[in-house]
């Protein structure tokens, strides 16, 4: 569908959160544009599913609307709020698939049929190879690395988020790098690395 | 200076990391629509704003307001002061006593 961009650095998203909750349109689809693509990405990343994480992210955005009324100036950012939900959605179908009530096939995504550089191709190998690897990590590792080095979250932002200390986030992604480079060093050549000394 | 084993490793790793940040799951028109959808469907209606607030914010607030009741209180009692045989007789007096008990203490220097 056809929506206006909205600018992320133009209102703050409490602002944009407290018009909604005033009745304001521009402010719904100001919040819809700027929050869905995080919590897909955010859900992806933490699934390995893509449909999986779209009713995911449909479920936490339903969630954000149903607060906002209640929602209180000066708590949490509704972004953090948001990866939380998002987090404790995921765990849950995790463990539900896991119990054997919903089945959590990876589907492949399609193959990229467009004539690409060898490169960009490489860059999608790699972040494929990446969420693969994600995918063995243990829960908590794995949402503290994907909120660290690929949303970008500082270490106080993410044991917000989690709700833990900063010193626990630092162990947890320190323990998830290693795994993941681990997992991901055998791969290196396959994935267009070659060491120069 | 040649890089640890370490530092390439890191390197690497950050390479991937940066591949994932450039290759996000971009939502689909579908679920755009559906998440505004609900969002139209649960946002709760804009505030009735009640008449006597409206009045107020029209007609520039409560100072005019009460300039405006000031003004009416005076026409009143101009209307009262130079309308022509307003002073009444005891008769007349009598009769506002008797509808306004309360004047008459008001009326009695008028006997």
């Amino acid at each position: 569908m056809d929506m206006p961009r909205d600018d992320p650095d133009a209102t703050p998203e409490e602002a944009l959160l407290a018009a909604f909750a005033a009745g304001d349109r521009a402010a719904a689809r100001a919040l819809t544009q700027r929050l869905t693509p995080r919590v897909l990405a955010h859900a992806y990343r933490l699934l390995g599913n893509r449909a999986e994480a779209e009713e995911v992210a449909q479920e936490a955005m339903l969630r954000l609307w149903r607060q906002a009324p209640e929602w209180r100036a000066g708590e949490a950012k509704p972004s953090t709020w948001l990866y939380r939900v998002t987090a404790n959605l995921c765990i849950d179908r995790r463990r539900r698939a896991r119990a054997g009530e919903v089945p959590l096939d990876a589907v492949p995504e399609p193959p990229d049929t467009s004539p690409a550089a060898i490169e960009r191709m490489q860059a999608r190998a790699r972040a494929e190879a990446l969420q693969a690897a994600l995918g063995d990590l243990p829960e908590r590792q794995r949402e503290a690395v994907v909120l660290r080095h690929i949303e970008g979250l500082s270490n106080p932002e993410i044991a917000a988020i989690m709700g833990t200390s900063i010193e626990a986030v630092e162990g947890l992604t320190a323990r998830g790098r290693r795994a993941l480079a681990a997992a991901l060093g055998h791969r290196k050549e396959e994935l267009g690395h070659v060491d120069e000394r | 200076m040649s890089m640890s084993d370490e530092d390439r490793a890191a390197l690497r790793l950050e390479s991937y990391f940066e591949a994932a940040r450039a290759h996000p799951p971009v939502p689909s028109a579908a679920l755009m629509a559906s998440v505004l959808r609900a969002a139209e469907t649960m946002q709760p209606a804009p505030p009735r704003v009640p008449l006597a607030a409206r009045l107020r914010a029209a007609s520039g607030g409560w100072p005019v307001l009460a300039g405006l009741a000031a003004a009416a209180a005076a026409l009143g009692v101009w209307i009262g002061a130079a309308l022509p045989g307003a002073n009444g007789g005891a008769t007349e007096a009598a009769y506002l006593v008797d509808v306004a008990p309360e004047l008459a203490f008001v009326l009695a220097g008028d006997f």
